[in-house]
């Protein structure tokens, strides 16, 4: 069998972690969100959407990068791109290497 | 910071405006008040009251073309030559699924273009209705942004906002998704709008600026990068004079040429699996790399991770979510790319830094040695034949210097690349992000419409003409002056030519001897046509094509054999070029 193209740039790195979106009560901003993470390269494990007293929604995602280019900072910034993402961050611990880079 | 201020103002008069009025006609008021004059589109049932409404806004200027996806092209080729955003309607159905191509390519370009689909009617939006497709659920990953409009009322902030979504930071299409009945419904109301929501720096920090500046001085090989963002960021005067300053050679991408001229003594040529050897291997071996506008796209790159390995890298972009996203950068600067180039001055005040002269000889030597020398290595052009790269080459340099040429996409596309002559980054109108074929001929006539006084050359292919010639059509019915160099070899050049490179000469579906007489065809829609096969009737071919006034079709035969040099082999380095 051939062998697939490979570059290092592409090699899937098994990042898991959480991000937490703040999303506008708008029609399609969920579908764009969650479009958005799977073709940058992540797998849901965890979904949860729930709606704030602002009328705005929180989104909670579980991610596990299938990959591409691996950065959930990255993935934050391509989701903040988004018009009616109002927020995207990464929650909870980071990795010791993250931390030291 | 943001510019929501600008954007109350835009939509400030419309929504005082009481009278009772339909959808349609707020739909077209709200952008004739955005000062669109033209539109390209295609009518049908679910837009129909749209259009009913149309000869009753004199401002707007509709432009009726064959086929949907020539209306999205126009549009672009339109926005692309004026700096304006392009619009582009169609109906429901087939005619929103038509536009779909034409979408994806201005959000891969990043061209602002608002599209406006009509739409079933609200109360058969899900029920699989006659012409019903959910094309705001198809059009999601590849907008900037879309809505359906769901209330008549909703429509004037909704336009005003879809213009200026279109156009502001990284420019992009938006789709406004019509309901028949919205379009119908008459309302008193005008509902304010949401302000827009995003906080965007204006530039990079002062702090990551002089670390980039540090950067320049340290650098023993440094060299820009340039991209399509220099044009659409207003920076080609500030690039050009950031050279001046530091005197760094430059190479660019397929969407940055001309940001330099070609003959600029900084300048290496393009980059990438078809760029020029003096380019790639200045990339190959600089200490630092500033690239400015460009986003490390795989043609450009080759294999990702061979890509400049001894480099630093400081990136510039418009679009913060592009730095870091496909190489890791030292120096990010984020925010208009004009600004950020105006305010990099590393050599300010005599600092100190490295010497770069041995560097630069280097490049500019290896420029001499590899420059393209016009011998073709398959057409005999003593004994008759047609060199396309050769008669680019002099088409270029004939043409007024203000000519736009649009092409499509294949060989001709690249050699249009290397072989034209382009002093600014707009005069050259590609399908570079999708590399649609079909795209050259509608963005041609959309750019001649945008920019009347300035002479409009597409170059075509034998392949991609095919794909929307019915936009021939479209050119006679306006009577639109556009100049077309149709480079036929009788094949899907580019596949073919991979085949017999990469596929151990295997060559599967590419033959096209069974193509139509094409100056017969342009002449049947009305069209000047003429056909020439031999290198000797080059000049002259060149000469009528230039001083025909209205729509005119050179149909130019050349050998099927010619291939495009240099080449990069996908997957590998850019070191690794193949040549002839």
């Amino acid at each position: 069998m051939a062998e697939l193209q490979r570059d290092k740039t592409f090699e899937p790195s098994g990042i898991q972690g959480k991000l937490k979106a703040v999303l506008h009560d708008v029609q399609g901003t969920l579908l764009r969100t969650l479009g958005t993470i799977e073709r940058r390269g992540y797998d849901y494990r965890d979904v949860h959407c729930t709606q704030r007293v602002d009328g705005n929604f929180d989104l909670l995602v579980h991610v596990e990068d299938t990959g591409g280019p691996n950065d959930l900072d990255l993935l934050c910034r391509q989701l903040e791109r988004l018009y009616n993402v109002v927020s995207a961050e990464r929650v909870g611990r980071r990795t010791r290497a993250e931390h030291a880079e | 910071m943001t510019t929501a201020m600008q954007f109350d103002i835009q939509r400030a008069e419309i929504l005082e405006d009481r009278e009772p009025k339909s959808g349609a006609q707020l739909l077209l008021e709200s952008i004739a008040a955005q000062g669109v004059e033209t539109i390209f589109g295609y009518p049908g049932g679910a837009i129909m009251p749209v259009y009913d409404v149309l000869p009753r806004v004199p401002q707007l200027s509709h432009i009726l073309c064959r086929h949907e996806q020539g209306c999205g092209m126009a549009a672009i080729g339109y926005a692309r030559a004026t700096g304006k955003t392009g619009t582009a309607f169609a109906t429901s159905g087939p005619g929103a699924t038509n536009l779909v191509t034409s979408i994806a390519e201005a959000y891969l370009d990043s061209v602002p273009v608002v599209f406006v689909t009509g739409q079933v009617a609200t109360n058969l939006i899900g029920t699989d209705a006659f012409q019903e497709v959910d094309i705001f659920g198809i059009t999601l990953p590849i907008v900037k942004h879309s809505y359906i409009a769901r209330d008549p009322a909703d429509i004037p902030g909704m336009v005003a906002e879809a213009y200026f979504i279109a156009g502001e930071g990284r420019p992009g299409p938006v789709l406004i998704d019509l309901p028949k009945d919205v379009a119908n419904a008459l309302t008193t109301e005008r509902h304010r709008w949401r302000p827009y929501p995003k906080q965007k720096p204006e530039m990079g920090k002062s702090k990551d600026i002089a670390a980039a500046e540090k950067l320049m001085r340290d650098a023993k090989k440094p060299l820009f990068y340039i991209g399509g963002g220099i044009a659409q960021g207003d920076g080609v005067q500030e690039i050009r004079d950031l050279v001046e300053r530091t005197q760094i050679p430059v190479v660019s991408t397929l969407k940055g040429l001309g940001s330099l001229p070609n003959d600029h003594p900084n300048y290496l040529g393009m980059l990438g699996m078809h760029g020029l050897r003096a380019a790639n291997y200045a990339v190959q071996e600089c200490d630092l790399l500033i690239v400015a506008g460009a986003r490390f796209d795989d043609r450009a790159t080759g294999k990702l991770d061979t890509f400049a390995p001894n480099a630093k890298v400081v990136h510039l972009d418009i679009d913060v979510a592009e730095i870091d996203k496909l190489r890791r950068v030292n120096v990010g600067l984020d925010g208009s790319l004009k600004k950020n180039l105006a305010a990099l001055d590393p050599f300010k005040d005599n600092a100190e830094h490295e010497d770069i002269s041995e560097w630069t000889k280097l490049c500019y030597d290896r420029r001499t040695e590899h420059a393209w020398d016009y011998k073709s290595p398959i057409t005999n052009m003593t004994s008759g034949g047609i060199y396309a790269p050769k008669l680019l080459h002099d088409l270029s340099r004939r043409a007024d210097d203000s000519a736009i040429i649009t092409c499509d996409v294949g060989q001709h596309q690249m050699w249009v690349a290397q072989h034209c002559y382009f002093d600014d980054p707009k005069d050259h109108i590609t399908s570079g992000g999708l590399g649609t074929m079909g795209f050259g001929l509608p963005a041609g006539l959309g750019a001649k419409l945008g920019a009347p006084d300035r002479t409009v050359i597409t170059v075509s292919g034998d392949g991609s003409i095919m794909m929307n010639i019915q936009e021939l059509a479209t050119l006679n019915r306006y009577d639109i002056p556009l100049k077309i160099v149709l480079l036929d070899n009788s094949a899907l050049g580019m596949v073919r030519q991979w085949q017999e490179v990469f596929f151990e000469k295997n060559y599967s579906e590419v033959n096209l001897d069974d193509n139509p007489d094409f100056a017969a065809v342009a002449k049947a829609f009305q069209i000047d046509a003429f056909t020439i096969t031999r290198g000797d009737e080059v000049d002259a071919g060149i000469d009528r094509l230039l001083s025909t006034n209205g729509p005119v079709l050179m149909h130019v035969k050349i050998d099927t054999a010619e291939n495009v040099w240099p080449l990069v082999p996908p997957g590998r380095s850019n070191a690794d070029m193949m040549e002839r």
